[in-house]
């Protein structure tokens, strides 16, 4: 496996080394620096300046107090993500783990909005400290999700992307409720770099050293990892400590920076595999040079923003900004990486036992979709406290049942969109979120609401399926070499929806109050539909659950692994572009109602499994009552929980989903 | 599934039920309150909306967010009658056609809404801080559309009359020598807002005869987002207003920036309660009143 998964060495050029790569990219940086220090004071002075505290001359102040430090911190962020990706990517024998990745970031972020609604006491004591926590819980979650399949690097990935977008929606939940009191630490999730003196890079320097030390001094036990488990156990090294232990470093490395600057994106990922292409083999070589070129590359960037982005009235994080830069470089490499081609997935045993009468079953379940569709239409809180309304209450109903509809139309679609990635890719962990057609839906949605002014909701429905065709053209365009390989399929998804958290970031970091708009609908509700909307959407379900039936025959053999279905005449990449083409038409349907955060698409097709649907005719039907089930629930759980205030529907059903998730992990 | 479902009810159940038990006996205590005087029944979305009507005496039945209004609006006061819409963004609307309303006021940040809204009564869209023209006299119209819409157009002449004379009145009371000032307000340890035309604070400053310090760009909300050496070598003096978010004092008292910038400033920073800044006059005058009122405590020392 682990020489399988590196990127292919011979594919790098051959005239670029990782210290020709850092003496190019110290050269650009010495050259931006000297170009802003003769701009300013002088080449003497602004030397001088990083030395001594100037008098009162503003220039100087600015360079010593904010420019110099900038610069230090850039340096040392970079180094110490760096640092932290290679170890993660050594120890995980996967070139795709990052600290942002694996999930610590978006723990800490979470941690720090906890403790600043909860408990500012804890802030006060230390911000360092609850980014710490927060990042290693959200880290130790993903280990546990991928701790049954060997912590294989794909897994990991998806575990790290499960557990990002579940963070984020809890941190959604937070941000819709109490947008004013956490619109500062918007700015920290955007990984600013502005520096106000030299205590924050006092702080970080020498953390890192010990930080490093402790990386040479695992040097050479971490280099037994490249041998296979067998001869590392030969050699006597206890695996499981030698893992935690890097990985516990690389984790307080990535607290330490991200608690003081923020979440900085894809350098851990990006300087590492940079390095490794440009030919660093031994795991020394790649520490160094990659904690160099790290340190250089953020600096780099740092330098090229500070000088484009000041003139702009709004802040542009230099984090989120690498993070944008690097999703394109995520997707230049997917192709370039060997994931261990078409074998059979390890988990195709089936969860859950058969029903003996699938149809009862399914029965069963239309009749209590209809129960509580009822109850979701009738009941509820009004003004007078709660109250059953008669169903010929046309002013009420005319509020609720557009809603009911548009619910449990989507969940439908989602179910199946769900269904049919799960049997395409026969990974129990992907979903339609996780292609990347919702962020890439998102992403042009944010652009309408800031750039157009007043947008009405027919033009954000057509700037949205604009944005999850344009995301399917970069899936189709991507993945058409390796003939939609599963897996690559995947880690695209993940590549766009990293770009998509980077552009949300930017976006919210501004603190303009539309950023509320933004966040309302991200979070996913019901609430803009109306009876057109929902009639369209309820079509929508009916016409592409209609369009999926037929597909069946396909989904019962392509779970077996590509050469098996090739050998039984399925033409694999016409059939996995089909259905590919359908998933994305779901997916994007329900997203412009519900938005891109919720889990009924990873949750529908599982719980319908655990129910006993075993084929794939009875498990699209079972997955798509499930799915409308749970959406109507959620959706009327949303309304009431915490009446007059509505959680959208999206969020409740992630949070049930993490749950289920997280139970389900036992029998992964 | 049964597997989950049987530890959790036992577990969730008792602790569910109890908090059942205590919202409906919160709600019934609710629904006991005395009901409203008669009044135009108007619901509002936008907190700058809202503060208007309570200072023109006549306070709406429904607002959304009530209390992240109580938090960050503070004053004018809502009436302890006032129905919570929920979420500006997403205001209940079941409850809101319940109440029926005879108005609905928003602003145009929440227009994509209007269909809906106008299913349940008819809506009006006040335009604050456009760009491009004079916040005062986009203040003023705003009061007089609201006081219009409540048909007392006679409390709009008096609500301008007297937020305008008292502010004459604070700017007299100043010295001569009042120094350039400079409006922020933390968002973090390293970042701040700071606040410059097409806002509430450069609006109150003019008519104060203090100059803004800031003459940087600001987006449509009036304010600018820094980092702090961006406030380096403006000859002004700090205005801070809170809140600072938490754990933000102590890394700023050792930030030598910060130190550097105050004291190179003219005295020592002014620190203000919260402000509304994307208020009306009621939020206009209240800067103002707080505002003056630091400098002089300051004078007098």
């Amino acid at each position: 496996m682990p020489a399988d998964t590196l990127p292919h060495p011979s594919s790098a050029p051959r005239r670029l080394t990782p210290g020709r790569a850092c003496l190019l990219l110290g050269l650009m940086l010495t050259a931006l620096a000297l170009a802003h220090l003769h701009a300013g004071p002088g080449l003497a002075e602004g030397l001088t300046a990083l030395l001594a505290a100037p008098g009162s001359a503003a220039d100087t102040l600015v360079l010593h107090f904010a420019w110099w430090p900038r610069l230090a911190m850039a340096l040392l962020a970079g180094g110490g993500l760096a640092l932290a990706g290679v170890l993660m990517q050594q120890v995980l024998r996967n070139p795709l783990a990052a600290p942002t990745t694996l999930g610590v970031a978006s723990g800490a972020n979470l941690g720090l909005m906890a403790a600043s609604l909860a408990a500012p006491g804890l802030l006060a004591l230390g911000r360092e400290w609850v980014a710490l926590a927060g990042g290693g819980l959200a880290m130790g979650l993903v280990f546990l999700l991928a701790w049954r399949r060997g912590l294989s690097p794909v897994v990991v990935v998806l575990s790290g992307l499960v557990v990002n977008l579940y963070l984020g929606a809890l941190a959604m939940v937070l941000l819709l409720f109490h947008q004013e009191a956490l619109k500062g630490l918007l700015i920290w999730g955007a990984g600013s770099l502005a520096q106000n003196g030299w205590q924050d890079a006092a702080f970080l320097a020498p953390r890192l050293a010990l930080g490093a030390l402790l990386a040479t001094w695992l040097l050479r036990p971490l280099r037994v990892l490249e041998l296979d488990e067998a001869g590392a156990k030969s050699l006597g090294v206890s695996l499981k400590w030698l893992r935690l232990g890097g990985l516990g470093l690389a984790v307080f490395l990535t607290g330490c920076v991200v608690s003081v600057v923020g979440i900085i994106g894809f350098i851990g990922l990006a300087a590492p595999n940079i390095v490794r292409l440009a030919g660093a083999r031994r795991l020394g070589a790649r520490l160094v040079w990659s904690t160099l070129l790290g340190a250089l590359l953020l600096a780099t960037t740092d330098q090229l923003l500070q000088r484009y982005a000041g003139i702009l009235p709004t802040l542009i994080p230099t984090g989120a900004t690498t993070a944008a830069l690097g999703a394109p470089l995520l997707l230049w490499l997917i192709p370039r990486l060997r994931l261990g081609g078409e074998s059979p997935p390890r988990e195709a045993h089936a969860v859950g036992t058969r029903h003996p009468a699938p149809r009862r079953l399914a029965a069963g379940l239309a009749i209590a979709l209809l129960g509580v569709a009822v109850i979701a239409a009738l009941a509820g809180q009004g003004g007078d406290g709660w109250q059953w309304a008669s169903p010929a209450n046309g002013e009420l109903l005319q509020w609720r049942l557009p809603r009911l509809l548009a619910a449990a139309g989507c969940g439908v679609m989602l179910a199946i969109a769900g269904t049919l990635i799960q049997r395409l890719t026969a990974n129990p962990m992907a979903s339609p979120e996780v292609l990347g057609i919702s962020g890439g839906s998102a992403i042009a949605l944010m652009g309408a609401i800031f750039l157009l002014p007043a947008p009405g909701n027919l033009t954000l429905v057509g700037v949205g399926t604009l944005g999850a065709l344009t995301a399917l053209a970069v899936l189709v365009l991507v993945n058409r070499k390796s003939g939609f390989q599963p897996a690559r399929l995947l880690l695209t998804g993940v590549a766009i929806t990293a770009l998509f958290e980077a552009i949300k970031a930017v976006v919210l970091a501004g603190g303009d109050p539309r950023g509320q708009q933004i966040i309302a609908w991200l979070s996913g509700s019901t609430y803009y539909v109306d009876a057109t909307s929902a009639g369209v959407v309820a079509a929508a379900a009916l016409l592409l659950t209609m369009a999926a039936a037929p597909l069946a025959r396909w989904l019962d053999i392509l779970p077996l692994g590509g050469a098996t279905a090739a050998a039984l005449g399925i033409h694999l990449r016409r059939a996995r572009l089909a259905l590919l083409l359908l998933v994305a038409l779901l997916t994007a349907a329900a997203t412009l109602v519900v938005g891109p955060l919720s889990f009924v698409g990873l949750l529908a097709p599982h719980m319908a499994r655990l129910l006993g649907f075993a084929r794939a005719r009875a498990h699209l039907a079972g997955a798509a009552l499930v799915g409308a089930l749970l959406m109507v629930l959620a959706d009327w759980l949303g309304r009431q929980l915490l009446f007059p205030q509505e959680i959208p529907a999206g969020l409740v059903a992630s949070l049930l989903g993490g749950a289920y998730f997280m139970w389900g992990l036992r029998r992964l | 599934m049964s597997a989950l479902r049987r530890p959790l009810r036992r577990r969730v159940a008792r602790p569910f039920v109890a908090v059942l038990a205590l919202f409906f006996a919160a709600l019934a205590l609710l629904c006991a309150s005395p009901a409203m005087a008669a009044q135009p029944r108007l619901a509002t979305l936008d907190w700058t909306v809202a503060e208007t009507l309570v200072a023109l005496g006549t306070p709406p039945a429904a607002v959304a967010q009530v209390d992240a209004y109580r938090a960050w609006v503070k004053a004018p006061t809502l009436p302890d009658s006032v129905t919570d819409l929920g979420l500006r963004t997403q205001p209940n609307l079941e409850l809101l056609a319940s109440l029926a309303p005879s108005r609905i006021l928003i602003s145009p940040m929440f227009a994509n809404l209007t269909p809906r809204l106008e299913r349940i009564a008819p809506v009006d869209n006040l335009s604050l801080y456009s760009p491009g023209r004079d916040t005062w006299t986009e203040m003023r119209e705003l009061t007089r559309r609201v006081a219009d819409i409540v048909e007392r157009p006679e409390a709009a002449t008096r609500l301008i009359e007297t937020t305008e004379s008292r502010l004459a009145t604070l700017g007299e009371r100043l010295d001569e020598g009042t120094p350039p000032l400079l409006v922020v307000q933390f968002m973090d340890a390293r970042h701040v807002r700071v606040f410059g035309d097409n806002g509430l604070y450069q609006a109150v400053l003019d008519r104060l005869g203090i100059t803004n310090a800031w003459s940087g760009t600001t987006n449509a909300w009036g304010f600018a987002l820094v980092p702090i050496e961006a406030l380096i070598g403006l000859d002004a003096r700090l205005v801070v207003v809170e809140p600072y978010p938490a754990g933000v004092r102590t890394p700023l008292a050792d930030s030598g920036l910060w130190q550097r910038l105050v004291a190179e400033s003219r005295g020592a920073p002014l620190t203000l309660a919260p402000v509304w800044s994307f208020g009306a006059l009621p939020s206009a005058q209240r800067f103002a009143e707080l505002l003056v009122a630091a400098l002089e405590n300051d004078d007098a020392r």
